[in-house]
């Protein structure tokens, strides 16, 4: 198994504990916000490893992956508590 | 119009070969966007509460009248309407106003069953189910019969009354709507000798207490009507007079429902640009400095999900 799977099945990982424990925290709002938080936070430190293990690791990238995962968190908190 | 089309969303020589929508400061306006849209919109709301607001219909009615659907669906006998347990609810929901908080038990350790105490119904058992902010009657209960702690008290045989208040006030800076659901039997039906049990706190999201005292006394509830399944809910609500028997909410716009459409919409069109982004880097095999579109689009689709199990309000 090539090491670009292994990466993307720990994401997978990542994404679906954080789905299954969102869900488990349905009553408690906030929680879920800091489930969502953390997924965002291993979801960032998934891409700079990530990246980092390809060889590809650039400011720009790391940049990137942090906006993708701020813009997690103001979606989350736009439905949590609007 | 072709040519901006592309450039934003196409990758192509005149964007750096990634849609311009996915730059990095494409992605940091978004951030910005969206922290403005949350301040606007609780500044909107406060401002102009008939416009932009929380779309409510909670009434005491329907809850009683599901309450007692879902018992007798599971073979138990109808809660009876009390008006001095829902006096004591009104009392609770009030307190928890004035007092800032959102628990069984208040700063000053004041528990519910002194609530009940002190609206005058003696009882040998009582229980208290709570729930803030949501839209509708049927979403109060649906919430309490999907958490095994509240079920548990809505199904319990041993509860013969069920007071309700509905109030709707402001909690931590923000409207709240909040649904007191207080439970009680009076002592003639307790065969066993009351034992008093110490409910911790945190221990459990809806609680259950029993009043112990060395003299039982049957209690007669002041006003009581038996309600009947599938019966005009009319003459419940001439029984009940009180100030907390219901919250009407109709805003022009409601909230809820804007922010979720914005944020689901724009969540759809991020995952579509994405792939059709990866679709023709790959195709073209163009190398650049940048993210993996796969990577964001199953995080993006993961909080697509997450967020859609997200309902309107919270129990406790």
């Amino acid at each position: 198994m090539k090491l670009k799977h292994v990466n993307f099945i720990v994401l997978l990982i990542i994404l679906i504990s954080g789905i299954w424990t969102f869900w488990g925290a349905q009553n408690d709002k906030v929680m879920q916000m800091y489930i969502g938080v953390a997924t965002a936070i291993a979801y960032v430190l998934w891409g700079i490893i990530y990246h980092s293990l390809e060889g590809d690791l650039h400011p720009k990238v790391v940049i990137e992956y942090c906006l993708v995962g701020a813009i997690a968190v103001v979606l989350l908190l736009t439905i949590l508590w609007t | 119009m072709e040519h901006f089309l592309r450039h934003f969303f196409v990758p192509h020589h005149s964007n750096n070969h990634r849609a311009k929508v996915l730059h990095i400061d494409s992605l940091l306006c978004y951030v910005l966007i969206f922290a403005i849209f949350n301040f606007g919109i609780r500044i909107a709301h406060r401002q102009f509460p008939n416009v932009l607001g929380y779309a409510t219909d909670i009434r005491v009615d329907q809850l009683l009248k599901e309450t007692n659907a879902q018992r007798q669906a599971a073979g138990l006998a109808p809660l009876t309407y009390n008006v001095t347990l829902s006096q004591a609810a009104a009392a609770k929901a009030q307190d928890m106003f004035a007092n800032k908080y959102w628990a069984h038990n208040s700063p000053q350790g004041k528990t519910p069953w002194m609530f009940i105490q002190a609206a005058g119904y003696k009882y040998t058992v009582a229980g208290e189910n709570l729930a803030k902010n949501f839209a509708t009657s049927q979403g109060v209960i649906d919430a309490w019969m999907a958490s095994p702690t509240h079920k548990d008290n809505i199904m319990k045989p041993s509860y013969r009354d069920i007071g309700f208040a509905i109030v709707n006030g402001v909690l931590a800076g923000e409207e709240t709507t909040l649904v007191v659901q207080m439970f009680g039997a009076g002592e003639a039906i307790v065969e066993a000798p009351p034992v008093k049990t110490v409910v911790p706190e945190q221990a459990a999201t809806s609680v259950i207490g029993v009043q112990s005292e060395e003299k039982p006394v049957a209690v007669e509830a002041p006003q009581e009507l038996v309600p009947v399944a599938g019966a005009n809910p009319t003459p419940i609500i001439n029984v009940i007079t009180n100030a907390f028997s219901s919250v009407l909410i109709t805003p022009k716009l409601n909230i809820p429902t804007l922010t979720r459409d914005i944020a689901f919409l724009f969540m759809g069109l991020l995952i579509g640009i994405l792939v059709i982004d990866g679709i023709v880097v790959s195709r073209k095999k163009i190398v650049r400095v940048a993210g993996h579109n796969l990577a964001h689009i199953l995080f993006f689709t993961a909080l697509f999900i997450a967020l859609s199990i997200v309902r309107r309000g919270t129990l406790l």
